[in-house]
């Protein structure tokens, strides 16, 4: 039996709360789109990171991605962070089919970590248009669909750009982002590491509708292509949907809802019109930062 | 409950009730118009811009007049003392800037600062830079004003505020 949404968001609730409690946590304006600030020399910044994704078609499905976040500004330009991440999967009743076998998960396992490094090149604020470069190397030890135990070494690198408007209260931003993934099962079981390069297209409005408040829209397109063949697109999503942002003076939040509005998997059984194979029908992210 | 209100109560359940700022106040109006003028006694003397004069202002220093209020204090002497606020990043800032009966720029007072970062623009020596500064100045960051960095934002908007209020001062306090 399908969970009705409701219990989902509940259970997004309860395991953000939990998230909270352990983590204090750069203010980002958008849940999945970078601006090209950095931390100022010397300032600490903690975040937590919860992702919900709910529903692919069949059965029942909700993931939780976690992230803990720190970050420290080297200089005024260029600041370093470590993630540690953890990853829930509650899945039955065929959303999750291998070998003609219904599977079924309820785990919460240790996923890895990252380091990323950012350069800010241009400020929004004074010189015209925010320019950032980010590279983001790591591992992770759990896939994002089925929850299976791998080991797979990333290296992401993103161009951060950030355009403001009306004083500053209007922020627009448009990331562009390469993965490149090698993974293998674990244990590794004779299986070799295969590649695969995601690419990917995020890009928020968010205008400043009261003090410390934000409201905006936010866009992110993403396509895999397996073993880093860019002339064979395995799938592609689009998703857009709200941000909302509430900045105080030490601490921060950030929702973002984006439904998949539309998609293609092919061969997909799951959906003519979205890729629920490789993503769900809608994700919610909930981003706090704590400054010290 | 249809799925698009479930949705929209997320924040609240999550977020609870917007916690309130919890503003810094550096300087009364009082304390503001003692370090500026020390010797001035202050006569208020608010003022309220016609269109014509918040296009005049807007037009002479290339920023938005927000308000159409101006809360202005006569100094003894000749000069002027002026509060007004200024978009922070989250809140907005509170500076004073005081006028000598020349058109120049006495001192400059940041009264409330609610920002994360920034606080620097506080710091006698950044703020002394707008000391003397006229109408005629560029009053433009790393040109005659220099960037704290780290505080890009607050930089400019103060900077841009003390050239809007020489302009406010040009067009409606002379």
């Amino acid at each position: 039996m399908k969970t009705p949404f409701f219990t989902s968001v509940l259970r997004f609730c309860a395991l953000a709360a939990a998230a909270l409690s352990t983590v204090r946590a750069d203010e980002n304006f958008f849940g999945y789109s970078y601006g090209a600030e950095t931390l100022p020399k010397g300032k600490w910044e903690v975040y937590s990171w919860t992702t919900a994704r709910l529903d692919k078609g069949p059965g029942d499905y909700a993931a939780f991605d976690f992230k803990q976040e720190l970050e420290y500004g080297i200089t005024d330009r260029f600041q370093i962070s470590l993630y540690v991440n953890e990853r829930y999967h509650g899945y039955s009743d065929g959303a999750i089919v291998e070998d003609g076998e219904a599977k079924r998960l309820h785990r919460f396992a240790y996923n890895g970590n990252q380091l990323a490094f950012k350069y800010n090149l241009l400020s929004p604020f004074k010189d015209g248009i925010g320019l950032a470069f980010y590279v983001e190397p790591g591992y992770s030890l759990v896939t994002g669909g089925a929850g299976e135990a791998v080991l797979e070494w990333e290296l992401e690198t993103k161009v951060i750009l950030q355009k403001n408007f009306l004083e500053d209260q209007l922020i627009t931003t448009l990331n562009i982002t390469s993965e490149f993934a090698w993974e293998r099962p674990r244990p590794s079981g004779g299986g070799k590491y295969e590649g695969e390069l995601v690419l990917e297209a995020t890009g928020g409005v968010a205008y400043r509708v009261a003090p410390k408040w934000f409201v905006g829209v936010e866009a992110r397109y993403q396509t895999a292509f397996p073993n880093m063949d860019i002339h064979k697109q395995e799938s592609w999503g689009f998703f857009a949907g709200p941000a909302v942002h509430y900045g105080g003076e030490r601490w921060w939040a950030t929702l973002t809802w984006l439904p998949q509005l539309v998609g293609d998997s092919p061969g997909s059984t799951r959906s003519s019109r979205l890729d629920l194979d490789h993503h769900e029908r809608n994700e919610i992210r909930l981003k706090v930062g704590y400054n010290f | 409950m249809n799925s698009w209100l479930k949705i929209a109560l997320v924040p609240a359940a999550i977020c609870g009730p917007p916690v309130a700022g919890y503003g810094v106040v550096y300087l009364s109006v009082e304390q503001a118009q003692r370090a500026i003028f020390p010797a001035g006694s202050f006569t208020p003397s608010p003022v309220k811009l016609s269109a014509a004069q918040r296009e005049a202002i807007e037009k002479a220093s290339g920023v938005r007049q927000r308000s159409d209020e101006v809360k202005a204090w006569r100094v003894s002497g000749g000069g002027w003392f002026i509060v007004d606020d200024v978009l922070g990043k989250h809140e907005f800032i509170t500076i004073a800037v005081g006028i000598d009966a020349a058109g120049a720029v006495r001192g400059v007072e940041i009264m409330e600062y609610r920002e994360t970062y920034g606080g620097e623009v506080r710091g006698a020596k950044w703020r002394a830079q707008f000391t003397g500064k006229t109408k005629a100045a560029s009053l433009k960051l790393d040109q005659d004003i220099a960037n704290i960095s780290g505080a890009t934002l607050s930089s400019r908007h103060i900077t841009e505020g003390v050239k809007r209020l020489l302009a406010v001062h040009d067009t409606a306090l002379r």
